[in-house]
């Protein structure tokens, strides 16, 4: 069963990476980013040509990482396959066993490196949620039932500084009726922007992770505020990495992604991190979320435990009520699930 | 209508063998509109091939408006000038690619050069202006979007809503263009219809958009036919 799956229905705040597949065969760099971060998340997003540029295939790295003992996300976009390339690719995700599909609509390729591709865009975001919905049903898109069911967490993807907001909360909710099981936002750089965000979506009951774009430098920041839709840093994060000296700027990277996940945790189940090439200040950020999740699930531990004791201090020595000792499984068992999802 | 382009005069002389007899065909409709093929551009068009040493045998277009398209009428337009039609090797079309074949028929399998690319069907937005805001797909869900097809105002063809790359209110395909997506939504808003866009629209069915499609036409009845199978509908109750 998917651990990120596990992890967010525990309520456990969850930490996910990214890696993005090279363009050629040599994958190693790649594969060493994603070992580098994977003790400190739960699983790593393999993006599926990401900015439309041609690369190697996001299920095969998917599946590399799975050799590794690493859960991957399986990114796939609904740019380069039409229906049938689309639901092929997540029953031969599940058939690797890979077990999470982050499902998007995908950049133009007019933005890439292959501007004069054909733009396939044959299904949309919710509808490719939906084939995916009805691939766990056991039937595809046509309705047509399957020998073997996929067993998929899928998620979809948000954009919390998306203008007009309410035009995006109307695809978002599409996006849960279709079956989105959690949200993966793009960069969040104001937490308060964010909060109204996830105000708006609390009652819907799907986890958001909320995204992390680790800045590199100031220059980086005001290039994506110009040309990344989604994106806005504000002023204040640009001149602090301005200020900061190139030799320091890993450390300031580390600290203003900490900063903003502590603005926004309140309102998250959890994180996803971009680290651009940054793994070690990934793995970094992720360590020390962690630390503050372990004492979460310590205090939740604890107050199981004491309610245990108590239960137990409550059973007769004799002929015992048969829903007490159920009632002392229960707590047993979630303690015990708990400790399987404490982060490292 | 069909909005079509001239090609380069470079290209349409490399269509030209030596000593080749060429008559050019015009159209009155949309080449005209799209001033890549009404009798202002034709005329030219014999003027700058004729310069070029080009045998320019005659030239035509259809009468009052007319479109190339018709075959009838191009049977006529072809009859009314048959002795230069007889003695030309080729014909050159500046029209879309309807009005092209047209001629290829009129003219029992003549031998046709292509003189426009044809890009799009649009709206004449004004004399020198025309834009797309149908894709032909065979399957209108345009009442849902307040009139505006996000198969064609969405760079990505989306049907559920927009994708997360609009920036300020730009697509992302293209900064210069308005977000499809953002236009429909500001739409229903002002006609108090926002509901509309709550509902999954389901995929596309490709079929009717397969080429090559028919359509059997009568004042009460028209069948469409296609890779989707065969659709008649009555006009007449």
């Amino acid at each position: 069963m998917s651990r990120l799956k596990e992890v967010l229905e525990a309520g456990v705040f969850a930490v996910t990476g990214e890696i993005g597949p090279p363009k050629g065969v040599n994958v190693e760099a790649a594969l060493r980013e994603a070992e580098e971060m994977a003790p400190h998340v739960v699983a790593v997003n393999v993006t599926d040509l990401q900015s439309a540029v041609m690369r190697v295939s996001s299920l095969a790295v998917c599946k590399l990482l799975l050799e590794r003992g690493i859960e991957p996300v399986l990114q796939l976009t609904c740019r380069d396959r039409n229906r049938l390339a689309l639901q092929a690719e997540l029953l031969g995700a599940a058939v690797f066993g890979i077990e999470n599909a982050l499902l998007l609509t995908g950049d133009h390729m007019v933005l890439g490196d292959h501007p004069e591709a054909r733009p396939v865009f044959d299904l949309d975001s919710v509808q490719l949620l939906k084939a995916a919905t009805e691939l766990k049903a056991g039937r595809d898109l046509s309705g047509h039932e399957l020998d073997g069911t996929p067993d998929l967490f899928i998620g979809a993807v948000a954009t919390p500084e998306f203008e007009p907001l309410e035009l995006h909360l109307i695809k978002m909710r599409k996006k849960v009726e279709a079956g989105a099981q959690f949200f993966q936002t793009q960069a969040v750089y104001d937490a308060d922007r964010f909060k109204q965000f996830a105000d708006a979506v609390s009652g819907w009951g799907v986890p958001i992770l909320a995204g992390i774009v680790l800045l590199k430098s100031a220059g980086m920041a005001r290039y994506m505020n110009q040309n990344v839709a989604g994106v806005r840093v504000p002023q204040e994060l640009i001149d602090e990495m301005a200020a900061t000296p190139k030799d320091k700027r890993r450390e300031k990277s580390a600290e203003i992604a900490l900063r903003i996940v502590e603005q926004i945790r309140p309102y998250c189940a959890g994180v996803h991190i971009m680290p651009l090439g940054w793994a070690d200040v990934a793995a970094e950020v992720a360590q020390q979320i962690n630390e503050k999740t372990r004492k979460e699930v310590e205090s939740r531990i604890q107050k199981l435990q004491n309610e245990l004791e108590d239960l137990k201090a409550r059973i007769p020595a004799h002929s015992v009520p048969p829903d007490m000792l159920l009632q002392q499984e229960e707590l047993e068992n979630q303690i015990k699930h708990l400790r399987a999802l404490m982060p490292q | 209508m069909h909005a079509t382009i001239q090609k380069p005069i470079e290209e349409i002389m490399g269509y030209l063998k030596p000593g080749e007899k060429v008559f050019v065909f015009g159209c009155s409709n949309c080449a005209a509109k799209s001033h890549s093929g009404g009798e202002p551009e034709v005329r030219r068009m014999v003027e700058r091939l004729r310069k070029r040493g080009v045998n320019v045998v005659g030239w035509a277009c259809p009468p009052n408006g007319g479109s190339l398209c018709k075959l009838s009428a191009t049977k006529q337009l072809v009859e009314e000038h048959k002795e230069e039609v007889e003695q030309a090797d080729s014909f050159l079309v500046l029209a879309c690619g309807q009005g092209f074949h047209t001629v290829m028929d009129a003219t029992d399998g003549g031998l046709v050069h292509p003189g426009c690319d044809t890009v799009f069907g649009g709206e004449t937005v004004k004399d020198d202006l025309i834009i797309e805001y149908c894709s032909l797909c065979g399957e209108c869900i345009a009442e849902y979007t307040g009139g505006l097809c996000p198969l064609t105002l969405c760079a990505k063809g989306l049907l559920n809503g927009p994708c997360g790359g609009a920036k300020d209110g730009k697509c992302e395909a293209d900064p210069n263009r308005d977000c499809g997506w953002i236009l429909i939504y500001e739409r229903l808003k002002a006609l108090g219809r926002l509901d509309n866009l709550r509902a999954y629209q389901k995929p596309k069915n490709n079929a009717r958009w397969s080429r090559m499609r028919s359509l059997e036409v009568s004042p009460t009845r028209a069948t469409f036919r296609c890779l989707a199978g065969e659709f008649t509908v009555s006009q007449e109750d």
